[in-house]
C-alpha cells in the first residue's frame, strides 16, 4: 500500500513538473554516472555495429538505400519531436517513431537510424545527450525497434490483419521503450538505495502519459503502414515488409471475383426477374390475358445499329454546323484578356 | 519544433579546430560524469555558462536550451529527496499522504542535478562554437564509422526539408478540421507521419539519382581537415591538465 501511495505521489509530481511535450523518453545529458553510461554504450554497441554492417551491405546493392536511411532518420527525428495530445493525462507527449522504422527497414538498421536522430536531438534540441546516448539507443533503438519488428512479424506470421499487427507493434514498441527507460533511470539515479522500489516508482510516474500514448502510437503506426500499403505497396515490397506474393494474391482474388461476378451475372439475373414479369404478368395470366409480342422488336435484325448510325450522323452534322458557337466563342476567358508584360507579371492574365 | 542552433562565429573558441574542441569536451565530460562531489561540476557549469554568455547567445535560445534540463533537475531532486535515504530532514502532508524528505536523498539529488547542469552547459559550449559539418569532420577523425556520419549528414540536411513538408500538410489538415476532435487528430497524425515517409522515399530516390549523376558510388567523399596548429594543441593540453588537477582535488 505504501508503494502504491508513494508511486501515486511520484506520478503526481512528475505529471506536474515534467514538461510533457519535451522528450520524456530521452535520458538527459549527465543524468547517468560514468559507469552506467559506459555500460549502456557497451550494450548498444553490438546492435549498432550489426546495423551498420547491414546498412553497408544493402547500400552496396542499392545506391539509394543510404540516402533513404538518412531521410528515415530525419522522419524519426520529426515524429519524435511532434507533440500529440494524450487523453486522460490532459497533456501532450510525443511518439517514439522507432516501431515504424523497425518495421520498415528492419530492427538493426533502425538502431542506426535512432542513433542518428538521437545525436542531432542531443546537439540541437537538448533531448538526451552524448553521455546518455548509449542508454537512449538501448531504450529507443534496441527495445523499441526490436519489439516493434518482432511483434509485427509474429502477428503477420499467424495471419493477423496488417493494420492490427502494425497497431500492436507500435503499442508494444512504445511501452517497451518506457519500460527500458525506467530500468535505466532507476539504475542510474538510485545511488545506495534499492533498485526495485525506485524502478516501480519511476515506472508508475510514466504511466499517466505513456499508457495512453502507447495506444496512440499504435494507432499512428497502423495508420502509417496502411497508408503505405494503399498508396505505395511497391515500397513495402522493396523494404521486405510484405512479399510480392501477398499483393499478387490480393490482386488475383480481386480479378477472380470480378470475373466470377461478371460471368455469373446473366445466369443469376435470369433467376431474379423484374416486377413486370414477377407481379404484373402473373396477375395478367391469372385474369386470362396472355402476353403478346412487341410491335417493334428491337432485338431482331440490325435495327438498333441502324438507329445508332442515323443518330450519329445527325449529331455529327449538328456539331459541325454549330462548331464556332460551341467551341470558339464559348471558349475560356483568357481569349478576351490582355496579357501583361514584364518579368514579374509574365504569364498572368489581367481581368481573369 | 525548433532547432536551438546558433554559431558564435566571432568568438575566439570558434577559431580553434573542431577536433580538439570535441576531444577536450569529451574528456571533461568523462571527468564530470565520474566525479562524486559537487565542486568540480559546479566549476565546469559556471565556466561553461560564462563562455556561453561571452558568445552572445540570444537570451531566448539560452533559456529554451536550459529550461528543460532545469525541470529535469527539479524532478530528479524531488524524487531523490522524498524517496531515497533514511535520515529524515522534515516531513509534511499533501493530499492525505505523508511525505518525508531525507538528507541522503537531498545530497544525492544535488550531485545529480549539478552533474546534469555541468554536462548540458559543456555540450552547449561545444555546439555554439562549432558548426555541424565541422563537428561531423571531427567525429570522422575520432574514427566514428563513416557510414554513420553519412546518415547524420543526410538526416541533418533533410530535417528542414521534411519539416517544411510536414508543416504544409499539417496546415492543410488543420484548415480541413483534421484536428477538430481526438479521433480526427490521431487519424490526421497517422496520415501526416505516413506522408512524411512517402516523401522521404521519393526524396531519397531523387537524391540518389542526382548524386549518381555526379559520380556517387556509394560513399560520400571524406572531409579534408587542415593541419593542427601548435598553439591549439598546447592550449587544449593546458585545459585538460588543469581540469584533471581540479578533478583530482
Amino acid at each position: 500500500m505504501v508503494k502504491v501511495k508513494s508511486g501515486f505521489v511520484v506520478a503526481l509530481i512528475s505529471g506536474l513538473s515534467i514538461p510533457q511535450d519535451a522528450a520524456a523518453m530521452h535520458i538527459a545529458e549527465g543524468l547517468l554516472p560514468f559507469n552506467w553510461a559506459a555500460l549502456w554504450f557497451a550494450v548498444a554497441l553490438p546492435f549498432f555495429a550489426w546495423g551498420l554492417y547491414l546498412l553497408n551491405g544493402r547500400s552496396r546493392e542499392d545506391l539509394s538505400f543510404k540516402p533513404l536511411v538518412g531521410l528515415m532518420a530525419a522522419v524519426v527525428f520529426i515524429i519524435s519531436c511532434m507533440p500529440i495530445p494524450v487523453p486522460f493525462a490532459g497533456t501532450c507527449s510525443h511518439p517514439c517513431g522507432t516501431g515504424i522504422s523497425g518495421i520498415l527497414v528492419g530492427p538493426a538498421i533502425s538502431v542506426v537510424i535512432t542513433a542518428a536522430a538521437l545525436v542531432i536531438q542531443a546537439l540541437f534540441l537538448v533531448h538526451g545527450g552524448l553521455s546518455t546516448l548509449g542508454a537512449d539507443i538501448v531504450s529507443m533503438g534496441v527495445m523499441g525497434s526490436f519489439t516493434g519488428f518482432l511483434t509485427f512479424r509474429a502477428l503477420r506470421s499467424v495471419k493477423v490483419n496488417m493494420a492490427a499487427a502494425a497497431f500492436m507493434a507500435g503499442l508494444f514498441a512504445d511501452w517497451a521503450t518506457y519500460f527500458m527507460t525506467s530500468v535505466e533511470l532507476a539504475a542510474g539515479i538510485r545511488g545506495e538505495a534499492a533498485f526495485l522500489p525506485l524502478f516501480w516508482k519511476v515506472l508508475i510516474a510514466f504511466i499517466p502519459t505513456q499508457l495512453p500514448l502507447g495506444i496512440l502510437e499504435g494507432a499512428m503506426t497502423a495508420g502509417m503502414v496502411m497508408l503505405l500499403y494503399k498508396k505505395r505497396p511497391d515500397l513495402l515490397i522493396k523494404m521486405r515488409v510484405i512479399k510480392a506474393r501477398e499483393v499478387a494474391v490480393i490482386g488475383a482474388v480481386l480479378i477472380a471475383l470480378t470475373i466470377f461476378l461478371s460471368g455469373v451475372g446473366p445466369a443469376e439475373a435470369a433467376k431474379w426477374t423484374g416486377v413486370d414479369e414477377a407481379v404484373i404478368e402473373k396477375i395478367a395470366k391469372e385474369q386470362g390475358r396472355e402476353t403478346k409480342d412487341t410491335l417493334i422488336n428491337m432485338e431482331q435484325g440490325d435495327l438498333p445499329l441502324f438507329i445508332f448510325l442515323v443518330a450519329g450522323a445527325m449529331g455529327g452534322f449538328a456539331a459541325g454546323y454549330y462548331w464556332r458557337v460551341l467551341i470558339v466563342e464559348k471558349g475560356p476567358p483568357r481569349c478576351r484578356g490582355r496579357r501583361e508584360t514584364g518579368p514579374e507579371t509574365s504569364g498572368k492574365i489581367k481581368g481573369s | 519544433m525548433y532547432l536551438l542552433e546558433y554559431y558564435a562565429s566571432d568568438h575566439r573558441l570558434s577559431r580553434i579546430d573542431a577536433r580538439l574542441k570535441l576531444l577536450v569536451a569529451l574528456i571533461v565530460l568523462v571527468m564530470v560524469l565520474s566525479y562524486r562531489g559537487v565542486g568540480f561540476q559546479l566549476l565546469v557549469a559556471s565556466l561553461s555558462l560564462t563562455l556561453i554568455r561571452s558568445m552572445k547567445v540570444p537570451w531566448r535560445l539560452f533559456l529554451l536550451r536550459f529550461s528543460e534540463p532545469l525541470l529535469i533537475v527539479l524532478v530528479v531532486l524531488l524524487v531523490k529527496v522524498f524517496f531515497s535515504g533514511h535520515d529524515p530532514l522534515f516531513s509534511f502532508h499533501v493530499l492525505g499522504f505523508q511525505l518525508t524528505a531525507y538528507r541522503e536523498g537531498l545530497e544525492g539529488g544535488i550531485v545529480i542535478g549539478s552533474r546534469i547542469m555541468a554536462a548540458i552547459s559543456l555540450m552547449a559550449v561545444l555546439v555554439y562554437a562549432t558548426p555541424f559539418p565541422e563537428l561531423m569532420a571531427a567525429l570522422s577523425w575520432l574514427k566514428v564509422p563513416w557510414g554513420f556520419i553519412e546518415i547524420l549528414l543526410y538526416a541533418y540536411r533533410y530535417i528542414f526539408v521534411l519539416f517544411e513538408e510536414a508543416m504544409v500538410i499539417y496546415q492543410a489538415q488543420k484548415n480541413r478540421l483534421g484536428y477538430a476532435n481526438f479521433r480526427n487528430r490521431f487519424s490526421s497524425f497517422g496520415v501526416l507521419a505516413g506522408s512524411l515517409i512517402l516523401k522521404a522515399f521519393e526524396q531519397s530516390q531523387t537524391l540518389s539519382t542526382a548524386m549518381v549523376q555526379r559520380g556517387y558510388g556509394g560513399n560520400m567523399p571524406l572531409f579534408q581537415s587542415r593541419p593542427l596548429r601548435f598553439s591549439e594543441i598546447f592550449l587544449s593540453c593546458l585545459v585538460v591538465t588543469a581540469m584533471g588537477i581540479l578533478w583530482r582535488i
